[in-house]
């Protein structure tokens, strides 16, 4: 039930998370261990694959929002891609697809990062 | 016990009296009665016997030291010895023998003879009762048997006098009088108090016994004076049987005493620390059980090492390797360590005996590897035998400050070392083997100590953590509304959960103008107690602000930008905002990231879900661009279920609860009043759950309308 798993990889200049299982208050702070290991590096381009995410909860959510404004401020960006329909309605409901850029597929969120450049 | 006492030493006075007027008359008067003389012998042993049985009374002092036993002993001797001289120098004038039989020539000596023979008798009584218990002092099976065969033998030795005439011998007696002394040389082995000496006791005890045995060997000479030996002939021969066979059994017994106390004095040290080692540690057990205050357990550690093993001076440490410093609640200051094998430390000294901490600071510098390190290492007691001259103190040839020996001993426990017990001697090679024991054993129950009253220290802190939160859970209560709105076209009602003690589940409602009434329903992001603090701001955010702003829309972007300022950026709060008019049945609903309105009407059965944006998570237009209104005209019978995500994200393994459960639930039960709505809603979620612990906070909230059937004004 708690296990979570992210995973990274590196495209170009752009960082892929790859998020699996159960994204809750107890597995939220290797999500965060990942984001900090991003920033320190100084890659602020980020993209987070929802494919394997089966849930999400508020303090999942909390992570994205504790790293935007300085991913942000370093002019780069969190995009999320590939969300399940369940997963998708969690970030709806609260009104995220405001807030951050959501692809169905990597792909697009990794061209969107390179149009941005050019 | 005092009237006895009385009876003992008035009848032994009484048989005295008796005696010598008996004696006077024989004196002047021939008497010439058959079996006088046995009967007088039997009036004199019974006399004893009484006295025997008066010091039994008056003293019960068993558990005296056998030190003080000597003593009294010793005196005893000394007396007899003053008395038996005196005698002698004094009178000299003798008994006239006719017939084996004595005579006292005058008053004087018949006097005299009776005072020597009663103070004999008296002390050879008290003498005979040390010797006893001496020989018993913890006692084997054999020895009171061999000591009772001993009192047999003697009192048969002075039984068979009983008939003879005072210069007169017999065979029996000669044969009781050696095996009397014979079962005395066996008794005299019995010597098992000195062991138990300390060694300034050994000391005296030695002394003791060297006089005695002169004092005893004296005695047993004079006796044979013939002055002496007549006196006590002439008073009585069992008597005096009696007396030489004590004085006799004492000049043996305190001479094999002074000879085995000699030998025991070398071993008197190794004992007596072996006792006081004993000793110790029962007492710091018992302590570990009874005291919780870590100074004064530290404290008595320290000094029993120091008291034990005749240390110079003694320190404990404590040893942190986490953030779990201060809990024992000792003051002072934690020099940092660094250590590559075990990672970061910190060190404490939690108390010291006979050394400061710059000295401690000299031979273990903070900055460098030293045998602390050594120690946490390899978790075995490490000794220094000469530290001047050790290579792990090699700074210390020049400076002869520090000089002498050191036991670092490490405290073990189940998560690793948590202490370090060290102690130093002035000499080098001072701690031998047995002394790293000790200290090991003293650092064990120290360990034992220490983690006890953690443990208390740690379950006192819980149950003070559990009283705050059923305090925190009380007032949270309160803040949720203590009585429903009322209203003629309306049913309400409302139940909400936490997960835990508190929740940042949060529900309201606010009377507005015009006929209207506000109903909140809101969820603050995580679980516990932050959300529960979140979720009283809410509360006062939604009571100052709702009856301002009697749009909902309006309302939540307000309330957003008094969140936003104060709230983390990884928190946010969803909240779902609706206005009934209560006369007309319009419901204007706006919504902040919350889970959407579930209507259960006529024409629809489906959720309402504005479009909006959770509280919190972004400020000024972005928010209020992103909030939507609706509106709902309300028919007989609607109903709105208003609810948290810990209805519709109740998981079962991997299945939730989700929107559909939650709307035939409702969809099924829409007849019902608004009561049972809910309880039908709350019962079909736990039962789903299979009736297990929630694992979010759970709030609904049910408002039924049936004011069509009223009239509109």
């Amino acid at each position: 039930m708690s296990d979570f798993k992210v995973a990274q990889r590196e495209s170009n200049s752009i960082s892929v998370l790859e998020l699996k299982g159960y994204l809750d208050a107890h597995t939220a702070p290797k999500l965060e261990e990942a984001f900090q290991g991003l920033l320190k590096s100084q890659r602020f381009n980020i993209v987070v694959n929802c494919k394997d995410l089966s849930y999400i909860s508020s303090a999942g959510l909390g992570v994205f929002m504790a790293y935007i404004e300085d991913v942000r401020k370093n002019s780069g960006d969190i995009k999320l891609t590939n969300m399940s329909p369940k997963v998708f309605n969690v970030f709806d409901l609260l009104g995220f697809p405001l807030l951050y850029e959501i692809f169905k597929d990597e792909a697009e969120a990794v061209k969107k990062f390179f149009d941005k450049a050019t | 016990m005092r009237l006895r006492r009385f009876l003992y030493l008035g009848g032994a006075s009484l048989i005295v009296l008796i005696v010598f007027t008996l004696d006077v008359i024989r004196k002047s008067v021939e008497l010439e009665i058959g079996g006088l003389m046995v009967i007088r012998d039997v009036l004199v042993i019974g006399g004893f016997a009484l006295v025997y049985l008066f010091f039994e009374l008056s003293s019960a002092d068993r558990d005296q030291s056998p030190v003080k036993k000597l003593g009294l002993a010793l005196i005893a001797s000394l007396i007899m010895i003053v008395i038996a001289v005196g005698a002698g120098l004094s009178h000299d004038q003798g008994f006239d023998t006719k017939d084996l039989s004595l005579l006292p020539l005058d008053y004087p000596t018949l006097f005299l003879a009776c005072i020597i023979s009663l103070s004999f008798g008296i002390f050879a009584v008290l003498i005979i009762r040390v010797l006893r218990d001496l020989v018993l002092y913890k006692r084997k099976r054999g020895s009171q048997r061999n000591f009772l065969i001993f009192i047999a033998l003697m009192t048969a030795g002075s039984a068979s006098t009983l008939m003879l005439k005072p210069l007169d011998s017999s065979i029996f007696t000669g044969i009781f009088f050696g095996l009397t002394i014979l079962f005395g040389i066996v008794n005299s082995f019995r010597l098992s108090w000195i062991v138990y000496l300390t060694k300034r006791e050994k000391i005296f005890s030695l002394i003791y016994g060297f006089f005695l045995f002169g004092g005893f060997l004296g005695l047993n000479i004079l006796i044979q004076n013939s002055s002496i030996s007549k006196s006590l002939l002439y008073y009585s021969y069992p008597l005096k049987h009696f007396i030489q066979s004590v004085t006799i059994f004492g000049n043996v017994y305190f001479g094999m005493a002074f000879v085995s106390t000699l030998f025991h004095l070398p071993t008197a040290e190794a004992f007596e620390r072996k006792t006081s080692e004993v000793t110790s540690l029962h007492n710091l057990s018992k302590l570990v059980t009874q005291v919780f205050d870590f100074k004064q357990l530290v404290d008595t550690v320290t000094s029993m090492t120091l008291q034990v093993c005749e240390a110079k001076s003694c320190w404990l440490e404590i040893i942190y390797t986490g953030d779990d410093i201060q809990q024992d609640g000792v003051q002072g200051r934690h020099p940092v360590v660094l250590n590559p094998g075990a990672g970061r430390y910190y060190v404490q000294v939690a108390g010291m005996k006979n050394i400061t901490q710059p000295e401690i600071d000299m031979l273990f510098p903070a900055a460098e590897r030293t045998l602390r390190d050594a120690v946490l290492e390899e978790r075995q007691p490490i000794v220094v035998d000469d530290i001047v001259h050790d290579s792990r103190f090699k700074r210390f040839r020049k400076d002869k400050a520090m000089s002498g020996s050191l036991v670092v001993v490490p405290l073990l426990s189940h998560s690793g070392v948590m202490g370090i017990l060290y102690a130093t001697k002035e000499t080098a090679f001072g701690f031998f083997k047995d002394d790293v024991d000790v200290i090991s054993a003293f650092a064990d129950q120290a360990t034992v100590a220490i983690e006890n009253s953690r443990l208390i220290s740690k379950s006192i802190e819980r149950e003070r953590l559990l009283r705050e939160m059923m305090l925190a859970q009380e007032m949270q209560k309160r803040l949720l509304p203590q009585s429903l709105p009322k209203f003629p076209t309306l049913e309400i009602d409302a139940i909400s959960t936490p997960a835990f003690e508190v929740g940042g589940d949060y529900y309201d409602f606010v009377q507005l103008d015009q006929g209207k009434l506000g109903i909140v329903v809101g969820d603050v992001s995580g679980k516990g107690v932050s959300a529960a603090l979140y979720m009283s701001e809410v509360k006062g955010i939604f009571q100052a602000l709702g009856k301002m702003y009697p749009s909902p829309k309006q309302f939540l972007v307000k309330a957003n930008e008094a969140l936003t300022g104060s709230i983390d950026k990884r928190s946010f709060v969803s909240l779902i905002y609706a206005v009934i008019d209560v006369r007309a049945g319009q419901l204007t609903i706006s919504r902040a990231g919350h889970c959407p309105m579930l209507l259960v009407s006529k024409e629809k059965v489906g959720y309402i879900r504005p479009q909006g944006m959770g509280m919190g998570l972004s400020d000024g237009p972005i928010f209020s661009d992103a909030m939507e209104e609706e509106r709902v005209q309300l028919h007989d019978g609607d109903v709105c279920v208003f609810y948290t995500d810990g209805v519709t994200e109740a998981r079962c393994g991997e299945d939730e609860f989700g929107y559909d459960r939650l709307l035939r639930t409702a969809e099924r039960c829409r007849g019902k009043p608004a009561t049972a709505i809910k309880e039908e809603i709350l019962e079909t979620v736990k039962t789903f759950i299979e009736h297990k612990a929630n694992h979010d906070d759970l709030t609904i909230v049910v408002v039924k309308w049936c004011g069509n059937s009223i009239p509109v004004e």
